[in-house]
């Protein structure tokens, strides 16, 4: 259990000052340093909203389908769905091989998979991939 | 990994909502209408096995609130969360139907084929479904990290719902402010979990009682990083509840929801918030009054601030709706006077805060059904009805909605024989007897002012002459929700005494749990 000497109650709020002085030095440092040392060179090819693809046609700030939002959110959700997967696939295999807790490691990653299959199926029925 | 499977034996009525929630996903997409109809059902028939298996005795762990402030506290919470869940299940029933009626271009795609892009019935009983159940979660959480995602489960549907419930911009606008305060106020309270976390190094509540306990021993003071993480926690969980600071959202966010959904986010959220509360005054309770000064001043100032800016701002309103918000944040207030208290275990039922708190939330949760319920039953000029124009009459015209939202009222201003005296005599009893009498003085007084909206709630109904533009709307589900909310309210205020004593049977071992945490303590 960890101990904190209580001799100095005010040293006790150091860990928030220290957090907040990080949280306002991070911002304001990154701020300041791109403005001194980042080059700056303007022209028109650089302004351009994209510079080195094709050229651009109208404004960028336009509505856009909402289907590419979410197209992009059930991206999100099933790759991060898919990143939970690799601590346990790491953790699984160095139990022992008739280790009580396997079927319990097993039974969740299965649940948690049905869970997301569901998920996939409600977004397959609801039209998500549907791209016409 | 018995310990987890220890856990998962308390969840089964938690999981019966999950697949109910999952079937309602699946049932609302079927291309037949009649179907798609039975969500309603499937959702009422996994509450109810929620409730059955709470009756058997499943899910009522010695965890979470029950090891914070009493044996049985944790399924007296999921039971009367299920109960007001099943009447709020009436009373929002019909509330996809009034969309799918309103919905411009019907369910059908270009070919004349079902779209089931168009329709939100499953979605909307899933979300409720959900909702509760991270509510139950809540009461059963002996976790940070579970408490924390209870809270969230909790609220993230009610964000979608607002949004989903009305076809208007009014319920967008609602829905996002109510999201991105609602994110603020997560990171608020989530800092102060940090905090926690960071001072004592665990997550577990009953470790953490102990490290308290341990300190308090030693002589020591409350070591000021957790007494700051825990001030940021309950203004963070503050939100939940509509209480002081984070109160300004409730208005508006309950005047944009559709009626039925908004008595949810009412009572959801809010028993939410105050069981999360409960659970961390609970982690300082053993350091003693002394050591939570500062906490102890901090529930003052909110519960005087919140019931007066409640009270206040809700006399100046002409929107049933937005009355009825400030009204919710006063109870919040009146609630809060319950809590002050928190580090001496009452031996009494009067003097039993968390038992008056327990038992205060499910009178204010009947009362509020009740009263947005009526609210929700009559419509006015195409829209809901939301002024006090459109309550003109009701009791002439419909004399048992009448009855009902007079019920209703009377119940929320505390009058005898309904259900809200009863719970603020304990309420206010309790701060009396560990003598924060000038607290309960400024709560008579601010029960005193909310007289004038409530009065002239049922005076609208009763003295005026009926307005002609209002109807009744077809929605006998939700009336029986109403009529059952307000008979709850009159026949459990007669017969209120056996539910303090439940309420006070399920904190009694508070003070047994506290001296066991002493003992364990290393």
């Amino acid at each position: 259990m960890p101990s904190i000497p209580a001799a100095d109650p005010f040293s006790h709020y150091a860990p928030i000052g220290v957090l907040l002085l990080m949280a306002a030095a991070f911002g304001l440092g990154n701020l300041l340093l791109t403005s001194i040392i980042g080059p700056s060179r303007h022209g028109k090819i650089k302004g351009m909203v994209y510079e080195s693809g094709m050229n651009p046609i109208g404004s960028a700030k336009r509505r856009f389908n909402v289907r590419f939002y979410i197209v992009a959110m059930s991206f999100l959700v099933f790759d991060v769905e898919i990143v939970f997967l690799y601590p346990w696939a790491i953790t699984f295999p160095s139990l022992a091989p008739d280790s009580e807790l396997a079927p319990w490691f097993l039974g969740r990653m299965l649940f948690f998979v049905l869970t997301t299959l569901i998920a996939y199926a409600y977004a397959w029925r609801k039209g998500v991939f549907r791209y016409d | 990994m018995t310990h987890m499977l220890d856990k998962i034996v308390t969840l089964w009525p938690e999981v019966a909502l999950l697949v109910g929630a999952c079937v309602c996903l699946a049932v609302g997409l079927s291309p037949r209408a009649g179907t798609r109809l039975l969500c309603a059902w499937v959702a009422g028939l996994s509450l109810v096995a929620a409730g059955g298996l709470l009756a058997f005795g499943v899910g009522q762990a010695d965890q979470g609130l029950a090891a914070a402030a009493g044996t049985g506290m944790t399924g007296f919470v999921k039971a009367a969360i299920v109960g007001v869940g099943l009447l709020l299940l009436l009373v929002a029933a019909s509330v996809p139907s009034e969309l799918e009626r309103d919905a411009p271009g019907g369910l059908v795609d270009g070919d004349g084929k079902f779209d089931p892009g168009s329709v939100m019935r499953g979605e909307f009983f899933a979300f409720f479904l959900f909702s509760l159940a991270g509510a139950m979660l809540c009461a059963g959480a002996n976790d940070l990290v579970w408490l924390f995602l209870a809270l969230e489960l909790t609220s993230l549907p009610t964000y979608v719902l607002v949004a989903t419930s009305r076809d208007r911009a009014d319920a967008q606008e609602s829905a996002v402010k109510y999201f991105f305060l609602g994110a603020m106020a997560a990171a608020v309270f989530l800092y102060g979990f940090t905090l926690i976390y960071g001072s004592t190094g665990l997550t577990n509540f009953d470790a953490i009682r102990a490290y308290v306990a341990a300190f308090a021993d030693s002589g020591e003071p409350l070591a000021p990083l957790l007494r700051t993480g825990l001030i940021l926690a309950i203004l963070g969980v503050s939100f939940k509840i509509a209480a002081v600071p984070m109160h300004f959202y409730a208005a508006d966010v309950y005047q944009g929801a559709a009626t039925p959904v908004t008595a949810m986010l009412a009572f959801v959220p809010k028993t939410a918030g105050f069981v999360s509360l409960i659970l961390l005054l609970s982690l300082v309770q053993p350091a003693g009054a002394e050591a939570t000064r500062a906490v102890t001043w901090l529930l003052c100032l909110m519960a005087a601030l919140t019931m007066t800016v409640g009270n206040v701002l809700g006399l100046l309103q002409h929107n049933v709706k937005r009355v009825l918000a400030y009204s919710s944040i006063a109870h919040s207030g009146y609630i809060l006077v319950g809590l002050v208290g928190f580090t001496e275990a009452g031996s009494t039922a009067l003097g039993n805060g968390t038992a008056a708190v327990l038992f205060y939330l499910v009178a204010y949760g009947l009362a509020t059904v009740g009263a947005f319920a009526v609210l929700g039953c009559i419509g006015s000029r195409g829209d809901e009805a939301q002024t006090y124009d459109d309550l003109a009459g009701l009791g002439r015209r419909h004399p048992v909605l009448g009855a009902a939202m007079l019920i209703s009222v009377l119940s929320l201003l505390g009058l005898p024989p309904m259900i809200g005296f009863i719970g603020k005599i304990y309420l206010f009893g309790s701060a009396i007897d560990r003598g924060y009498t000038l607290l309960v003085i400024i709560a008579v007084l601010n029960s005193a002012v909310s007289a004038v909206y409530y009065l002239r709630i049922a005076a609208a109904c009763y003295f005026r002459d009926p307005a002609a533009e209002t109807v009744s709307l077809a929605v006998p589900w939700r009336r029986a929700g109403a009529v059952l909310a307000a008979i709850s309210a009159l026949v459990l205020g007669v017969a209120g005494g056996r539910l303090v004593d439940a309420a006070h049977v399920a904190t009694a071992g508070q003070a047994q749990a506290v001296a066991h945490v002493s003992s364990v303590a290393p």
